[in-house]
């Protein structure tokens, strides 16, 4: 009975949206940053597969299926670029040269650094986009051969550095303009960094936001370049 | 626009999208290609925003849940995980500020070229 449950397709469905949505009840109740949903959802996942000794390989059925929606949800991001437009046609030059500058820099470090640890190829792939938003960092890991799993505990770590840290960055750095420091914080700390630039200010949401797509792109373009 | 059209739309945006990729020679992932599309239809007018408005907003607020099986396959790379763990942590907390750093100061050295620039002009 136990086996024909677990090879249903729902019962990865059932599982993902679930421990999600105690994630979700979990953050509400804290208020923490590092009460993240995504991070309770996937380490209950975990614990429920070990803890009954569940195969990966049956969560996955029913976990491809919701996989297969990122796709979809990184295509209407478009959407939030189109709504910015006007905010990202009147700073257009600030705001080139400062996610070109955090994108290069940001990949020319991963890559120094891996270098200096001589991590393997399979690692370093997966590390170099970790500045980008998740579904942008999972794509250009996946097609340089990175593991997607390792991209995303670095995009995580990445997220939550910034979102901490961003006021304390800003002060020690002497960051005062409002655009500046919204466009370093999203070119340091995509989406995790976004929701802390928004209690920043209006200004900084915003500008937090735009550095995700612009800087993402950029990124994607470097990498087919290493 | 009804919901099921709009999943239509976005999903054959979608299927376009993994088509190019699949057709360049080079690494470029599709959800990206499928990105600049919908946004090149909305520029161009093709499409208007209300047409996907309700199903964007689905995917966006709930995107983190997409996330879940992908973070769980951590599952099969444990090993790779624990044995590249420090150098992992260690490239974050080093690039993260940097990355910040170089980000603001790029935008603020800008901005005070071209406000220098304008206070010339006048």
């Amino acid at each position: 009975m136990i086996e024909a449950v677990t090879t249903s397709p729902l019962f990865g469905i059932v599982l993902c949206i679930g421990t999600f949505q105690i994630g979700r009840w979990v953050q509400k109740k804290t208020g923490l940053t590092l009460a993240n949903p995504l991070v309770i959802a996937i380490l209950l996942c975990i614990g429920v597969l070990l803890i009954f000794d569940i195969p990966y390989e049956d969560f996955a059925i029913g976990g491809d299926i919701v996989n297969m929606m990122l796709g979809p949800a990184t295509a209407v991001l478009a959407l939030n670029i189109y709504n910015q437009y006007a905010v990202l046609k009147s700073h257009f030059v600030p705001v080139l040269v400062g996610c070109t500058a955090g994108s290069l820099f940001s990949l020319a470090s991963v890559l120094l650094l891996c270098h200096l640890f001589r991590l393997d190829e399979a690692v370093t792939a997966a590390l170099l986009p970790k500045s980008c938003t998740t579904p942008i960092a999972v794509g250009i890991a996946e097609s340089h051969g990175g593991i997607a799993a390792i991209t995303m505990v670095a995009v995580l770590v990445t997220g939550f550095i910034g979102a901490v840290c961003a006021p304390l960055f800003a002060k020690l750095m002497h960051v005062t303009e409002p655009v500046a420091e919204g466009l370093a914080i999203g070119a340091c700390s995509h989406a995790l960094g976004t929701t802390k630039a928004a209690e920043l200010g209006e200004v900084q949401g915003a500008m937090s936001g735009i550095a995700i797509g612009v800087c993402g792109l950029i990124t994607v373009v470097a990498a087919l370049f290493l | 626009m009804g919901i099921m059209a709009q999943i239509g739309i976005v999903l054959a945006v979608c299927l376009v999208g993994e088509g190019i990729a699949a057709l360049l020679p080079i690494p470029f992932p599709a959800s990206v290609i499928s990105m600049v599309l919908l946004f090149l239809l909305l520029a161009a007018k093709l499409l208007r925003p209300h047409h996907i408005k309700e199903k964007s907003n689905f995917l966006i607020t709930n995107m983190a849940c997409f996330f879940v099986p992908a973070g769980v396959g951590i599952l099969r790379y444990a090993d790779v995980l624990w044995a590249n763990l420090l150098p992992l942590l260690a490239i974050c907390f080093i690039t993260t500020p940097l990355v910040y750093g170089v980000t603001a100061w790029a935008v603020q050295l800008t901005m005070r070229a071209i406000q220098k620039k304008e206070a010339r002009h006048d």
